[in-house]
């Protein structure tokens, strides 16, 4: 099947640092306004099926090379589902550091005169 | 009853006797600290005895016929064990010197170790190379028992390193000059119970209480195994050092599968706390801990024992042991004898010798 474009809202309704929940073609989805950059994935964890556009968005713990030594890093890639806390990078869907090999659907934004798109199979 | 012919075997797990206890260790020990011993020459006992002829866990019939304690003799144990069962290595850890734990005296506990140690390297080693030592230390002084570990952990016949625990889990960096020590001379920790848990203050503590039996007590040991071998994979023990082997005698192994899925389902959900692991969990105990098959676990049929020994990964983890001369050994000719073969093998010999350098 050929990736559809479709309409979702206008720009200026997910500002800076927000998020917005919709269903799209039938699926609910979330995208995410981060410092201007758009990103949207399904608003199902692949996990058990958490609502996981509703978990947090930040950064993690990155991969340290001794016991007691943390690094805080990715800050705004990392989203956090909202049960049990499997971690996902919000550009790629893909779960972080090998703790999984399911990864989330993302789908492709675009921005055409304030209205944001979002491409689906 | 017609036994299959078994060709090769290690036993793990061995517990060699010191007469008298301090008073045997005498001639180990200076005289300065034979007069600070004097009048207080026995190691205490746990309150909880085992409900056995002469309330001991040693058996009765493994008496040597020179007298003294059962497992005090190595000419008699030779017979007994090691040519009774064709058994080619025995690995012996002093589970008189878990009775360590119950001292609260850092220099008293060092001190004995040591003359335990040299107790067995003369009095053992020498009567047959068949005997290998596990080795004790005194953990109430880490510093100490790295030396320990260094002074003798060369010798040939020195091939892992038993930690009687204090109430503090092994993941703890307290520990860690002890496996500096045991990684640079290529010796695996052995852990065992020390038959004082929950009975002194210093000694390690069940969870939840104290229990009032010995059945009671005897039937929970593996809580402390699965305490610990938890806190070394997740305070990241071998990531520290990633050449160290830990072995967990006599705990019991049919939970490991449990804690083998429940460290990696938490370790998916809460990683960021240890992000020093550089992939699951499991893995790193699968790669570093290897477990006693005494006591035999009787499960309610034997096809659950054979997939619980697929899901452990048996034929890397598990390694074979009699536990003489206790109550509750086992013999090589009747243990896990619906295992396939090339387990069994894996199990009875491959593993251990893989583990103690001895291939
Ligand atoms: S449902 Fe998302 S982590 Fe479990």
């Amino acid at each position: 099947m050929f990736a559809m474009k479709h309409y979702v809202a206008p720009v200026s309704q997910i500002p800076d640092g927000q998020r917005l929940i919709t269903t799209v073609n039938g699926r609910s989805i979330g995208i995410f306004n981060v410092k201007g950059k758009f990103y949207a994935l399904r608003n199902v964890c692949p996990h058990k099926q958490a609502p996981l556009c509703l978990g947090s968005l930040g950064g993690t713990m990155v991969p340290t090379d001794r016991p007691g030594e943390f690094e805080y890093g990715l800050e705004d890639r990392v989203l956090r589902c909202p049960w049990h806390g499997w971690e996902f990078d919000i550009a790629t869907g893909k779960a972080l550091f090998g703790i999984s090999d399911r990864r989330v659907a993302t789908y492709p934004v675009e921005i055409e005169d304030d209205k944001l798109y979002v491409e689906m199979r | 009853m017609a036994v299959a012919p078994m060709t090769k075997v290690i036993d793990s797990d061995v517990h060699p006797w010191v007469n008298g206890d301090i008073e045997g260790l005498k001639p180990y020990l200076s005289s300065a600290w034979q007069e600070r011993f004097e009048g207080r020459l026995r190691l205490p006992d746990h309150p909880l005895r085992p409900p056995l002829a002469g309330a001991t866990s040693i058996r009765h019939d493994a008496k040597p016929p020179s007298g003294g304690a059962g497992g005090s003799d190595p000419h008699f144990m030779r017979e007994d064990l090691l040519d009774r069962y064709n058994i080619e290595y025995a690995i012996l850890s002093s589970i008189q010197a878990g009775k360590l734990a119950t001292l609260p005296n850092a220099n008293e506990a060092t001190v004995l170790a040591r003359a335990f140690n040299d107790f067995f390297v003369n009095e053992w080693l020498t009567v047959d190379s068949r005997y290998k030592l596990a080795m004790c230390v005194a953990v109430h002084d880490p510093a100490e028992a790295a030396k320990e570990i260094r002074r003798i952990g060369h010798d040939k016949g020195v091939v892992a390193v038993f930690m009687p625990l204090l109430n503090i889990l092994m993941g703890n960096r307290y520990y860690f000059p002890i496996y500096e020590a045991a990684e640079e001379l290529g010796l695996p920790v052995l852990i065992h119970p020390t038959g004082t848990e929950g009975g002194f203050e210093t000694s390690v503590s069940f969870a939840g209480g104290v229990p009032s039996t010995y059945i009671e007590r005897h039937t929970i040991f593996p809580e402390i195994a699965i305490g610990n071998v938890v806190s070394m994979v997740l305070e990241g023990v071998f990531v520290q050092f990633p050449r160290l082997k830990v072995v967990v005698a006599e705990f019991g192994y049919t939970w490991v599968p449990h804690f083998l899925w429940r460290l990696d389902q938490n370790w998916r959900q809460f990683r960021r706390e240890v992000p020093w692991l550089q992939h699951e969990p499991s893995k790193y105990l699968l790669e570093h801990v290897r477990f006693t098959t005494q006591p035999e676990e009787e499960a309610e049929k034997p096809e659950y024992l054979l997939q619980i020994l697929e899901m452990m990964h048996a034929d890397r983890t598990l390694i074979f042991s009699t536990d003489y001369p206790h109550w509750d050994n086992d013999v090589p000719q009747n243990t896990l004898r619906h295992a396939p073969e090339t387990m069994r093998q894996r199990i009875f010999y491959e593993n251990a010798a893989e583990l103690y350098g001895l291939a």
